[in-house]
């Protein structure tokens, strides 16, 4: 009770004038929406420029992919302004905060549809994500959609175009690498959702395709960060290679518990397919060591391919002293692909017509990229690059292999 | 055989981090009856100040060491500036800790940029009895916990400050007029409760690595403890947690670990019911 005349003593010696200046600033973001901001393109053009929204994850728990995803759509926009727009017009960047919420996405992304009137979409890191905001952007918003992310594949809906590494993509080259550099014994440890499912599927035939076996597919708790029961079955039934789909918070815990019961001592194989550079700070590095991963690009990629290294000198320009990275796990060289390969179709097109692009779109190529070259396949909406297999060597990824040509999604 | 250890080893080793973890909720609930939604950012601070510590070139043990006595801080300044606001009010405790948490742990967030950053322990390896390993650090989590369990006991049950905090719990009125600053009481213990978090947090980051979700993984699984074991005495909580703790860790050796998850809350839910006032109803201490 006392407590609470001091509360309303308080708010009257604010004052009115005091409470109304105080409080202006806020209806103005009520007004425009906390999170949502446009990007003007730099260079100056008499024409109305050309809007891209730009819908990922900049706060919550995957902010940090979702801020290298924005990294890089900038940085793809300051290239295509300076080479002179598309169609005599500027780039324009509409972008709003997908909160790693799938709640507070829906709603957001609705206001670059009908706020913004967007040309095209792209982002969304998760599929829980891509599934909830692509019904506001597709069909009630009749806008192009462009998911970035690697993903368990199965995404053949129209007008949405996938520029992310798919099961297909990731296992071809890695699982024979694997039973070559590791063993025929695999366990699939996994976290209990959609991609590790469907991503396990595909990796278990391939694993007995070509002659090696899964002593134990398990699913797991997202949250789980205790792994004693698993990491006890994966020493006592002699697994070579662990083929995680764990993610974090757990994977953490469960590599160090790995390392600790001497799977590493005993010449065990850790992969997991999802592993960029960013996830190289969970662990301390030994305890990782040699740890498989199979992307579209690698920092240490730059040594093979010249115009991977332009791209992530222009990044590191742009962006320096940022502390998030452009990895491939965090969509970001997918946000490239997708951006590119757009802005390809947009000019071959001539027009920014839904139909007309998604036209243009369907076989479109880029002749550079994080990872190199890149093209969609013509019907399948889905796009075929290079793929890697790189491995944790004191801290940093060592490029193992990579793909004799461009790797087929195998999707739709 | 070789199982059966590795089980009971792995088995203790997490009993221990949950026992350690509900210490300081258990505490602040027991003694003030408030329900600090923010225990687990507690934590998770004492595991950012480890990792802070260590960035800036302290030891890891230093950085530890440091780690409590700097949540500690934040929770006595919490405590004057928000806590004491809500001692008569509880539902309204737990929404303003709630509040807290979200904003701790959202600064936390932006902080470290969203990402998982990796601490080593201060001791690094196994030791091998008999071809099975166990993990030096967690062996000294588990005699770090016997410890400060101990430590807390005898503080709390054996010194005046003790006998003081349980009268100011009891019978607040009461101690006043004996001449207790509950004020003062309630400032230290919440302070005390704070930084066993900032402890907890600090112990564990080498083993879970930094990220800011760290404390709400083990804020559910807490308060489901303390409920189980009944807040209002020292021993319950712990006896909750470590039932809780040893049932999460035990049953994915059996069962589905999936169905494990669940299973651990059907059972607490189930003993909640046959003990409505704790595992210790009736005895206090």
């Amino acid at each position: 009770m006392r407590d609470e005349t001091i509360e309303a003593s308080t708010i009257g010696q604010v004052g009115r004038r005091q409470l109304l200046r105080s409080t202006a600033w806020m209806s103005a973001a009520v007004a425009t929406g906390a999170g949502s901001w446009v990007i003007p393109g730099r260079t100056a053009y008499a024409a109305e420029p050309i809007r891209v929204g730009i819908a990922t994850d900049l706060t919550g728990a995957i902010g940090f992919a979702g801020n290298s995803d924005l990294n890089v759509a900038k940085m793809c926009a300051d290239i295509i302004n300076k080479s002179g727009g598309l169609l005599g017009r500027p780039v324009q960047l509409y972008v709003e905060d997908t909160a790693s919420n799938e709640a507070v996405a829906v709603g957001n992304v609705r206001k670059l549809i009908q706020r913004d009137h967007v040309d095209v979409v792209l982002g969304g890191i998760t599929s829980s994500m891509r599934n909830a905001i692509k019904g506001s952007i597709v069909s009630r918003g009749r806008t192009l959609y462009i998911y970035p992310q690697l993903y368990e594949g199965q995404e053949c809906e129209e007008y949405i175009y996938c520029t992310g590494p798919t099961p297909a993509q990731q296992c071809d080259d890695l699982i024979p690498w694997l039973i070559a550099h590791g063993g025929k014994r695999f366990a699939f440890p996994s976290a209990n959702y959609i991609w590790p499912h469907l991503l396990n599927a595909y990796a278990r035939k391939s694993v007995e395709k070509h002659g090696g076996e899964v002593i134990f597919e398990e699913y797991y708790p997202l949250d789980q960060i205790d792994y004693g029961a698993t990491v006890n079955r994966i020493m006592s039934d002699k697994v070579d290679v662990v083929f995680n789909t764990v993610i974090p918070p757990g994977v953490g815990p469960f590599f160090k518990q790995l390392y600790e019961a001497g799977f590493l001592k005993r010449g065990g194989r850790l992969c997991c397919v999802y592993y960029d550079e960013n996830d190289l700070n969970i662990n301390a590095s030994h305890e990782i060591e040699g740890l498989a991963s199979c992307l579209d690009y690698f920092r240490a990629v730059d040594a093979l391919d010249p115009a991977s290294a332009r791209i992530q000198q222009m990044y590191d320009g742009m962006f320096a002293g940022n502390k998030y990275l452009m990895a491939a796990g965090s969509a970001a060289t997918g946000m490239y692909r997708g951006m590119m390969l757009w802005a390809a179709a947009v000019k071959e097109a001539g027009r920014l017509d839904r139909d007309a692009v998604a036209h243009a779109l369907d076989h479109a190529k880029i002749a550079e990229g994080p990872g190199g070259p890149a093209e969609m396949v013509p019907g399948k909406r889905h796009c075929r690059m290079r793929m890697y297999i790189a491995t944790a060597k004191n801290g940093q990824f060592q490029i193992e292999a990579k793909s004799s040509g461009l790797v087929d999604p195998q999707e739709c | 055989m070789a199982t059966a250890f590795n089980a009971l080893f792995e088995i203790l080793s997490f009993t221990s981090i949950m026992v350690l973890v509900v210490l300081g909720l258990g505490i602040i609930a027991s003694m003030m009856g408030i329900f600090n939604f923010a225990h687990g950012e507690f934590v998770l601070l004492g595991a950012y100040f480890t990792w802070l510590g260590h960035a800036y070139g302290l030891p890891v043990w230093l950085a530890m060491a440091f780690a409590p006595v700097a949540v500690g801080v934040i929770g006595l300044a919490l405590e004057r500036l928000v806590i004491r606001r809500f001692y008569d009010r509880p539902v309204m405790a737990m929404l303003g800790t709630y509040a807290l948490a979200v904003v701790i742990r959202e600064t936390v967030r932006g902080l470290i940029g969203g990402l998982y950053l990796n601490v080593p322990a201060p001791l690094v390896g196994s030791v091998t009895v008999d071809g099975m390993e166990f993990a030096q650090w967690r062996l000294a989590i588990i005699a770090i916990t016997l410890l400060v369990i101990f430590g807390s006991w005898a503080l709390l049950a054996m010194t005046s400050f003790g006998l003081r905090v349980r009268a100011s719990l009891e019978n607040p009125a009461l101690a006043r007029a004996s001449g207790i600053s509950t004020k003062a009481i309630y400032a230290i213990t919440f302070t005390f409760g704070a930084a066993l978090a900032g402890l907890a947090g600090a112990l564990v980051v080498p083993i879970f690595s930094l990220f800011a979700d760290l404390g709400l993984r083990f804020l559910i699984q807490g308060f489901l403890g303390v409920m189980l074991g009944g807040a209002g005495s020292f021993v319950g909580p712990i006896l909750g947690a470590g039932v809780v703790g040893s049932a999460s860790a035990a049953l994915p050796w059996v069962i589905s670990p999936v169905v494990a998850d669940v299973a651990v809350f059907v059972a607490a839910i189930g003993l909640m019911k046959l003990l409505p006032n704790g595992m210790l109803a009736g005895r206090r201490v």
